[in-house]
């Protein structure tokens, strides 16, 4: 049954374009035992990573428990909650307060709520984050590749003009952790090929297809079409024509043609209609998720849109939780939904596979799991409530996250997975491990978890040491 | 059989979640993942290793039997065939290895092979024996020798006497090939310099090296260029951090996890430090140089394979020896022959405390021995204490019969300079060379030469081959490679914007890097001046702030006088730089400290009170300002002198100044001795400019494939991606660049047909043809447009002729 699907790719392959079939060859990455390795077909194209940074409380989000309203002296061990949960279009499917435009897409997707996540000592977000990102736990020998990397290196560009790696919202310079953070947001060593195309900023992502500020856009067609020229005048280029001329000169043509192609029109947001501009809010992530349904829609492979990692802002909070957690829902909950419904309204999100994902969960009163020697993160020390600040889930939590997933061939209004209704809310169904994760995550994509390359003269897997098995039940 | 598997994912998971329900729900999940094959690397190969390995692999084969590979296995031995993929009944082995019988079962000795076991080479049968090419069972075929070797050299032909070009020409010769034949002298000096100090030949300096006539024309240009202390250094100091693992910026330095060895490095290549000196200050953990072996310290737990004793052993290994502990970190090697206990046994000797054996995160309960892996030169004492098993270690690592050692640095620069090693990877030394004699023959000579690398480098770039035309090559090579001349190497990312600040006057102006970069040439930056009394009695004393790490210092004294001076000297010094004031007037500066000043300076002195300030810096290691001032000559002057009377700023308060040391003390000794009478002023050694591998890695350099170096990475990306590609079309670091660099050319480019044959010369080291000079001059229409000169700049810099070194 597999072997069809197997010709299938390798056609597949075929009939991408010379730069993207170089390219896969290329940066001295040979596959190891590729040969052998079967990919399933795949379900979805594109894939869309929703980033929730910093940590997603999965009880005052898409896993609501008992609730109990602030009330000044109210014990903190009593509260699970500290939204009320509210209906969605699933019947007998319940999410929190605050996530009210979701609530009306849940009938259109899957969500796991039984993601684990190791527990690596101090519990760090730029170390889980690394972790999720690329299924291995830092530090590693070799620089391991982002999952955007692994899409873009096993199944290429899906629109050959257009990067198949792109990173939305993340500033990597001036926020804190910014090393950290670099150090996963990376083709690794498949090389930067493979690696992202940043764009912190979605309002000027544009600026990154256009030519150089303050460069007229006749000027900078001239001026490649005088290099080209200048090539042909160049008096060795017979004698020059080596592998790494070649090359130069092949991405300098990619580079140029996207910088001119009626793609580079999608990172423009100034081109969408003022309703539908508005519709996504008027925050960076909404822009964010907006720049990434036009880059989806042009044929991007993979985009990554994230709330931002700033130690102790947006989602990290380590005070004031509830309130925090108000402010950030009501900036996401909009323009995911929206997302959601433009992908299908456009007939994209059958073959896009949108994953919504946090690097761990909260909880009122553990920090990691229970008997874990992390140390406490939060700064709400107090078993009674006396103020408003003390109210909200501060500590770090990895023993069950909610992950949810729309598109790409999972079922819809479909859970899986749960976790305890009392402390510690521990997953106790259906545990997902972020390999098996990442294992369903590129199964949609019709990549085998098992698919290795060669480092050091070493295999390197998809998923740590190829052990990831996708979750099934999920696919519909 | 899924059960077996469950119980193998439970090995791997179980490090990572603490919680044992967790584990068990997880067995419980098992039939409703996907079903999965037997992968051979990790369930299969360790049960063959185990139970059959001793008797069939590494050359033996007990009953005829190799085990080698899945051909040999599957060749059979004595008593015929013994495993048929995807044929269980034919597949005898499995009857042997499942048999109760003592005298047939597979193996002979210990308790044999398990149920589990059983049934995963069972069922790997039955899926037709998967087992990726490329991975043996044994240690790979060939094992590189240890000791050094010395190469009888052929015979010379055709003139070319070099001992690289007599063996290289035997090697062409065997490969019935002609040796490649010279390149031009442009593209030689272009090469040359590139190579040597990371930046471009101007044009004067490659036309008077066309000019030159002489024979040895290359010698006397290597030689010149190996004299350019500073920016050989600069220029080395990319690949050397690319090694060591060595930055300003990276993941560990926020927590103090992680230190630089910057200063150490800097001066170790700038003074041309023996490299197995450099080694034993390494692995001897020098304080400066500590931050190597000290390693990078993550915050948390980490896997068992990357303590930091363990980043020790796989370091140490890898930067020395080309030996990839890597995987023997974790259990024995698959690709080579060390093993879990090696890698431990080398990790122990780092560690503080005894180190248990953990295979795949899970202890086994072994202790390991410090210990190093090749005990046929010497072994390290197990029970001496941490310091001396370094010195030990960092003895046997430079020990004259360790030629692995030799070759695999040889190897690293042979790669740097001829695009490709003679064993490829370099990393990986257990390969075999393209031509073991070259390689064997180049480690004796650099040891020979005491472990001289510029002596090295010039051994290398005055031979033929070095000179010879280079090799094109129409795919990346693989391991098929055949030496014909060098292979073109792009430039490094750090080389582009050196090249490129170089011909446009962009360079930053602070560096990063904590180094001395003062240069060794002892000329006098300032002109010389008029007799001034000769130097003695110096009673001035090294001063500076209360922590002798502060980079950057305000000082200041003042004193009163009766008249205006008729006579005053000063003489003064800083390690590393300093700029003198008097009553707010700039006085004199220097960045040199072994050319002290001294001078004249009683113009700017007035009756009454006088306030003196100065800015001092230090670049890195130690710090120190000395200054001494006469009023007046003979046993009436007055003298002013460094001590602690003088003041320094610390949190905004001036509080009195530290001293150091005393005249004739401290790492300067008596340098002001040798100071020469000049006129004051601004110095005429502005100091170097700042190089690319001075600064923090940026999002452009970071494009071009500057690494993090969170790992030991010793190779740069050969080809341009499309990424790459649209930072230098159109982001924003390049073409403020562009931008400035045309403002900065305005002049030179009114005449724009002597600026266009400069900047071609500079650049691509040639002139520009006709056919150039027509495009040219329709993109030049008016040369004092700087948009114009804007876009020339970048055509030129975009040419592959301009980032390839050919």
């Amino acid at each position: 049954m597999n072997i069809p699907e197997s010709i299938q790719r390798r056609d597949f392959i075929k009939q991408l374009g010379l730069a993207s079939t170089a390219a896969l060859a290329s940066n001295g990455t040979q596959a190891w035992g590729n040969e052998d390795i079967i990919h399933p077909a795949a379900k979805a194209d594109s894939c869309i990573l929703i980033w929730m940074a910093g940590g997603m409380a999965a009880p005052d989000t898409f896993d609501p428990k008992r609730y109990f309203p602030f009330e000044k002296g109210l014990e903190a061990n009593k509260i699970l909650s500290t939204f009320p949960a509210i209906n969605t279009n699933v019947d007998g499917l319940q999410i929190s307060e605050g996530l009210e435009n979701i609530a009306q897409v849940m009938d259109r997707g899957t969500l796991i709520r039984s993601a684990v996540q190791p527990d690596l000592g101090s519990i760090l977000h730029s170390r889980h984050q690394y972790h999720w990102h690329t299924g291995y736990v830092p530090p590693i020998t070799v620089a391991a590749p982002h999952l955007g990397a692994w899409m873009a290196k096993v199944l290429g560009p899906k629109n050959e003009v257009v990067p198949p790696f792109i990173n939305v919202g993340q500033r990597l310079e001036g926020v804190g952790e910014k090393e950290e953070l670099k150090a996963f947001t990376t083709g690794g060593f498949f090389g930067s090929e493979f690696g992202p195309m940043n764009l912190p900023y979605p309002e000027q992502a544009v600026k990154s297809v256009q030519p150089p500020q303050g460069m007229e856009p006749g000027r900078f067609s001239n001026r490649y079409k005088h290099f080209k020229k200048l090539l042909d005048q160049n008096p060795n280029r017979e004698l020059m024509s080596d592998f790494q001329r070649e090359s130069m000169l092949r991405s300098m043509e990619s580079a140029h043609r996207l910088l001119q192609s009626k793609e580079k029109d999608a990172f423009d947001l100034t081109l969408e209609s003022k309703e539908s501009y508005a519709k996504y809010g008027d925050t960076r992530f909404g822009r964010g998720c907006l720049l990434a349904r036009r880059l989806a829609e042009q044929g991007a492979r993979f985009v990554e849109v994230t709330t931002e990692y700033v130690p102790f802002l947006h989602w990290d909070h380590h005070e004031n939780g509830h309130t925090t957690q108000a402010r950030m829902k009501k900036e996401i909950d909009q323009p995911i939904a929206q997302l959601i419904l433009d992908l299908e309204e456009r007939g994209l999100l059958d073959r896009t596979l949108v994953i919504l994902a946090s690097e761990f969960s909260r909880d009122m009163m553990i920090e990691g799991v229970p008997g874990s020697t992390a140390k406490d993160q939060s700064r709400a020390k107090t078993d009674k409530l006396q103020e408003m600040k003390h109210y909200g889930l501060h500590r770090h939590f990895t023993g069950g996250t909610s992950v949810a997933m729309w598109g790409g061939g999972v079922k819809k209004g479909f859970v899986y997975g749960k976790t305890a209704d009392e402390r510690p809310l521990m997953a106790v169904e259906n545990p997902v491990s972020i390999e098996d994760l990442h294992a369903t995550i590129y199964t949609a994509m019709g990549i085998n978890p098992k698919t290795a390359y060669d480092v050091e003269k070493r295999p390197f897997y998809a998923t740590k040491d190829g052990i990831g098995k996708a979750v099934k039940d999920i696919f519909s | 059989m899924p059960i077996t598997i469950k119980l193998l994912i439970i090995g791997h998971i179980k490090s990572n979640i603490n919680n044992s329900p967790i584990i068990l729900l997880f067995a419980f999940l098992w039939p409703f993942f996907l079903s999965a094959k037997i992968d051979f690397v990790h369930q299969v190969m360790p049960i063959l290793k185990k139970n059959c390995a001793e008797c069939h692999t590494d050359g033996k084969k007990k009953g005829g039997l190799s085990m080698n590979t899945r051909a040999e296995f599957l060749a059979g031995g004595e008593n015929g065939v013994m495993a048929v993929p995807g044929n269980i009944q034919d597949s005898w082995f499995l009857e042997l290895v499942e048999s109760d019988d003592l005298d047939e079962r597979m193996p002979p000795k210990g308790p044999g092979v398990s149920t589990e076991q059983f049934r995963i080479l069972h069922q790997w049968v039955k899926e037709g024996m998967v087992w990726e090419e490329g991975i043996t069972l044994g240690s790979s075929g060939w094992e590189p020798p240890l000791q050094p070797r010395n190469v009888k050299l052929p015979p010379p032909h055709g003139g070319r006497k070099h001992p690289i070009d007599r063996i290289l020409d035997q090697y062409t010769k065997k490969n019935k090939a002609a040796p490649p034949a010279l390149a031009s002298e442009r593209t030689y000096a272009r090469r040359a310099y590139l190579d040597m100090i990371g930046i471009l030949p101007t044009p004067e300096q490659l036309n008077s090296f066309l000019k030159d006539e002489s024979s040895d024309k290359k010698t006397k240009l290597i030689d010149q260029l190996l004299a350019e202390d500073v920016s050989y250094a600069d220029h080395w100091l990319t690949f050397w951090n690319d090694l060591l693992r060595n930055d300003y910026t990276g993941t560990g330095f926020i927590t103090g996890g992680r230190k630089q060895i910057t200063s150490w490095l800097y001066n170790a290549l700038k003074e041309n430090m023996p490299y197995d000196q450099m080694t034993m200050e390494l692995i001897d953990a020098k304080p400066d140089a500590a931050g190597f072996i000290n390693g990078i310290k993550w915050r948390g737990s980490v896997n068992a394979s990357q303590t930091l004793d363990m980043q020790f052993a796989q370091n140490v290994s890898q930067v020395f020896l080309g030996i990839n502990m890597k995987c023997a970190s974790c259990h024995d090697s698959f690709i080579d022959r060390w093993t879990l206990q090696e890698a431990y046994d080398l990790a122990a000797v780092f560690s503080d405390k005894p180190l248990e054996l953990e295979r795949c995160d899970i202890p086994t309960g072994k202790i390991a021995t410090p210990k190093w892996m090749f005990p046929e030169i010497g072994q390290i004492d197990p029970k001496a204490n941490k310091n001396d098993r370094l010195k030990q270690l960092a003895g046997l690592l430079t020990h004259p019969k360790n030629g692995r050692f030799t070759r695999t640095i040889v190897n690293r620069i042979w790669a740097q300079l001829m695009g490709r090693g003679i064993v490829h990877p370099v990393d990986a030394m257990h390969t075999k060379p393209w031509n073991d004699d070259l390689l064997d023959f180049l480690a004796v000579q650099f040891a020979k030469d005491g472990y001289d690398l510029r002596k090295f480098l010039k051994f290398v770039m005055t031979s033929h081959a070095y000179g010879s035309k280079s090799d094109r090559l129409e795919f990346s090579p693989g391991e098929e490679y055949v030496y014909k001349g060098p292979v073109p190497k792009r430039m490094t990312a750090e080389q582009l914007m050196d090249t490129i600040w170089q011909v446009t006057g962009t360079n930053p102006n602070q560096p990063e890097a904590n180094v001395d970069r003062s240069s060794n040439d002892k000329s006098t930056p300032f002109s010389e001046s008029k007799d001034l009394p000769k130097i003695e009695n110096i009673s001035a004393k090294w001063i500076w702030a209360s922590d002798p790490q502060t980079r950057k210092i305000k000082l200041r004294t003042s004193i009163e006088l009766k008249n205006k001076p008729v006579f005053t000297s000063l003489l003064a010094t800083c390690d590393n730089a300093f700029s003198f004031k008097v009553n707010g007037k700039f006085l004199t500066s220097s960045r040199e400290w072994t050319r002290p000043v001294y001078h004249e300076v009683s113009d700017f002195f007035k009756a009454g009170k006088n306030l003196i300030e100065v800015n001092a810096e230090m670049f890195g290691g130690g710090s120190g300002f000395i200054a001494q001032f006469s009023f007046g000559k003979g046993k009436d002057a007055i003298t002013l002198n460094t001590d602690k009377t003088w003041e320094v700023q610390e949190k905004k308060k001036w509080i009195p100044a530290k001293v150091v040391h005393n005249y004739g003390a401290g790492p300067w000794k008596r340098i002001l001795d040798k100071a020469v009478p000049t006129i004051p002023g601004q110095s005429t050694f502005d100091g170097p400019s700042v190089r690319a591998s001075l600064v923090k890695n940026d999002f452009l350099m970071s494009s071009l494939g500057r690494p993090h170096r969170d790992q030991v990475v010793t190779s740069r990306p050969a080809e341009l991606t499309m990424l790459q590609a649209i930072d230098l079309a159109n982001g924003a670091i390049l073409s403020k660049y562009l931008t400035e660099g045309a403002n900065n050319l305005k002049a030179k480019a009114t005449d724009s047909q002597k600026f266009i044959n400069w900047l071609y010369e500079h650049t691509l080291g040639r002139l520009p043809t006709t056919g150039e000079q027509e495009i040219i001059g329709s993109v030049m229409t008016n040369p004092k447009d700087p948009q114009q000169v804007e876009d020339l700049l970048w055509l030129v810099f975009m040419q592959p002729d301009f980032q390839i070194i050919r």
